[in-house]
């Protein structure tokens, strides 16, 4: 038995790749885990509309960049298009400071300054309820520097009603593409280092069938099998669980298939690197879960620090996702998810030039 | 007609190692043509070139008249190939296996009857892990012929297999080959080259060594006999020289080949002469020594092959 163990590690020892992936994962996870910021509600996008350029409104704009867990943009944006953001949830927060805001005499407006309107929607109330507060008291801290005020009249919130998503929903989607994700990759890296171990491609190689039909091959049945995959994931959400799809189905599937292309040509750049089948699990998993986490399957990466919420738009998963709710969730047609379609696109074409270049049958 | 392969000159390197090395040969249509050598003597890599799976590095290959390197999809249409080590799909039976395979070919023999003819009909609806070693490689002959091709090539398709597995399998083919199917096969079995090949290379390190029937093979040595003598007692170094007619003793103790020589018991290689037995005979009842046991074989191709390389086949 002693002896048979010591074998066993000796053997495992030897397949360092898959000993390098084995490892490679959990902390990639460990990681991953260690960078979200469970504890707080994210960063808030806040765009700020200044229509009293006074040195009050100055002070007020720069104690507002103080706060943490406000991310200030001051482009030049009109308030319906802010509105309309806002709306879509393309923007969080808007901060309107009224051209009055500078009146602290009441020279013009004899009942105290003009009230700030901070727009919202109903998307995050957690969030909301933070944000609302944190402004409505550095308005009143700041006007009360020149006198008492009633902190109720200096900030009106102003609160759009969005339709009501469910946690639920927004998860079954991020289900739907982690389960595409990471059914295409690893499947598909096993199943194809499985076939060259066993010198099943080279028994293909010498028939007259071409490279390009074997992949198609391979393609379109993973593919249908990821629609039927689909089918089922959200069937089972939808049915038994009350989540809800507001847009069209067909979309929702046009868009898992397009996704289910990109992962699989990644599964296949990894098969090529991959010495044995165990190898091309661990390495399916070390590329499929972290992504599962940057993308924004369960969480919002807002909650991510640094500059890795904007690296996640660089994912394949992200824009499969973004598409995936905004056509299930808000409703939306196709052609209005274009640019995350884009990026698919762009993916596909990436990652099939990668898997012709590396792919080897022998 | 060209000739079903034609190698002429063919070098294959792998870095600094030299696998294939300025081999030329041809093989007739219809004929069996076997490659003998041990392991590592290059013979999967010229069938691999052959089938166009490897390049070669110098040197020139055609199959049916076309050149392997600019036809290569013409002319995997019209061979068939059975690997040395490959497997086929565990979840497709083997029926179905057939029928995808040859749905790759513009000529298509029908499963049913490929079965039938490897004997394999009552397997048609198994799975590959439920055949034996035997009917595993039986299949893979069948799945070689799935596009009626014109030439077959078989690497070494009886290796690991019982010696009855084997004998079916020599049957399948000549079979084949009576067909019309022309056969190139690759073995480390001496016996094996000798009964199934028309003419046979025998390749080491890369190069032919010879190229003949096996009869030819076997006619160019000087011996054509090995008798092997288990005596009462041991012979002096006199009494075994005074044995006419041996080309070569091999004494107890010492080894032949790999297997050590019994006590008491000698090999002789004769040379092709009956006289040559009954002059030794003679001599051993002169010397009053009493004979346990006499073996007399043939010359094999195995001696040949120890011959042309001094070696044992490697496994």
């Amino acid at each position: 038995m002693v002896a048979l163990t010591l074998a066993n590690l000796k053997m495992m020892a030897r397949n360092r790749q898959a000993i390098f992936w084995a490892l490679f994962f959990p902390l990639m996870l460990v990681v991953v885990f260690g960078m979200f910021d469970f504890n707080g509600v994210g960063v808030a996008d806040v765009a700020v509309i200044d229509q009293s350029e006074g040195p009050r409104a100055e002070q007020f704009r720069e104690r507002l960049k103080a706060i943490e867990f406000l991310d200030l943009e001051f482009e030049e944006i009109t308030a319906e298009e802010a509105r309309r953001k806002v709306e879509d949830g393309d923007l969080g927060y808007l901060i309107i400071i009224p051209e009055l805001f500078d009146d602290p005499e009441g020279q013009v407006q004899s009942d105290g300054p003009a009230p700030v309107t901070l727009l919202y929607s109903t998307r995050n109330p957690d969030r909301n309820q933070l944000v609302d507060g944190a402004v409505r008291n550095l308005v009143s801290d700041i006007h009360s520097e020149s006198g008492p005020v009633i902190p109720s009249q200096l900030l009106t919130s102003d609160v759009i009603q969005v339709p009501e998503v469910d946690y639920f929903d927004n998860v079954l989607l991020g289900l739907l593409g982690l389960g595409i994700m990471t059914n295409s990759i690893i499947s598909i890296a096993v199943r194809i280092s499985t076939f060259r171990n066993q010198s099943i491609l080279k028994r293909l190689l010498v028939t007259p069938l071409s490279i390009w039909k074997f992949f198609a091959a391979e393609i379109t049945a993973h593919v249908l099998l990821a629609l039927v995959q689909a089918g089922i994931i959200l069937a089972l959400g939808v049915f038994v669980f009350g989540g809800h799809i507001n847009g069209n189905i067909i979309w929702v599937l046009l868009v898992t298939a397009l996704g289910s292309i990109v992962f699989l040509n990644i599964g296949f750049v990894l098969s090529a690197w991959a010495k044995s089948p165990a190898a091309a699990s661990g390495m399916g998993n070390a590329v499929a879960l972290p992504m599962m986490f940057l993308a924004g399957t369960f969480f919002s990466t807002a909650a991510l620090p640094w500059v890795l919420p904007q690296l996640s738009l660089a994912l394949p998963l992200t824009p499969m996702l973004v598409a995936l709710r905004d056509i299930a969730i808000d409703g939306e047609p196709i052609w209005h998810t274009w640019p995350y379609l884009a990026a698919m696109g762009g993916w596909v074409a990436a990652t099939a030039l990668a898997a012709v270049k590396v792919f080897k049958f022998g | 007609m060209e000739p079903a392969v034609q190698v002429e000159n063919l070098v294959k390197r792998f870095g600094s190692f030299t696998a294939v090395d300025g081999v030329t040969f041809s093989v007739e249509r219809g004929e069996v043509f076997g490659i003998l050598g041990p392991n590592g003597a290059g013979k999967t890599t010229t069938l691999e070139i052959i089938e166009s799976l490897q390049k070669p590095t110098l040197g020139r290959v055609s199959v049916l008249g076309l050149d392997v390197q600019s036809n290569a999809a013409k002319v995997k249409a019209r061979i068939g190939v059975q690997l040395q080590a490959s497997a086929y799909y565990d979840y497709l039976n083997l029926k179905e296996i057939l029928s995808l395979l040859g749905s790759f070919y513009p000529s298509r023999a029908e499963p049913a009857t490929l079965l039938d003819q490897v004997g394999l009909s009552d397997k048609s609806a198994s799975r590959i892990a439920e055949l034996s070693g035997g009917q595993k490689q039986r299949f893979a002959v069948a799945a070689s012929l799935v596009n009626n091709p014109e030439l077959v090539i078989l690497d070494e398709p009886t290796t690991g297999l019982d010696p009855q597995a084997r004998r079916n399998l020599w049957g399948l083919i000549r079979e084949v080959n009576q067909r019309g199917v022309t056969v190139v096969l690759t073995t480390h079995y001496m016996d094996e080259a000798e009964i199934l090949c028309g003419r046979l290379a025998i390749m080491d390190h890369g190069q032919i060594l010879a190229l003949d029937t096996p009869r030819n093979l076997i006619n160019q040595l000087e011996a054509s006999y090995t008798v092997k003598l288990t005596m009462d007692q041991p012979m002096t170094l006199a009494q075994i020289e005074g044995l006419n007619g041996a080309v070569e003793v091999v004494q107890s103790g010492e080894q032949d080949g790999e297997d050590p020589v019994a006590e008491n018991t000698y090999l002789l290689r004769l040379a092709n002469s009956p006289s040559a037995l009954q002059a030794m005979l003679e001599e051993i009842a002169k010397a009053g020594l009493g004979l346990e046991n006499l073996q007399i074989t043939p010359v094999t191709l195995e001696d040949v092959f120890l011959e042309l390389t001094g070696n044992e086949l490697r496994d």
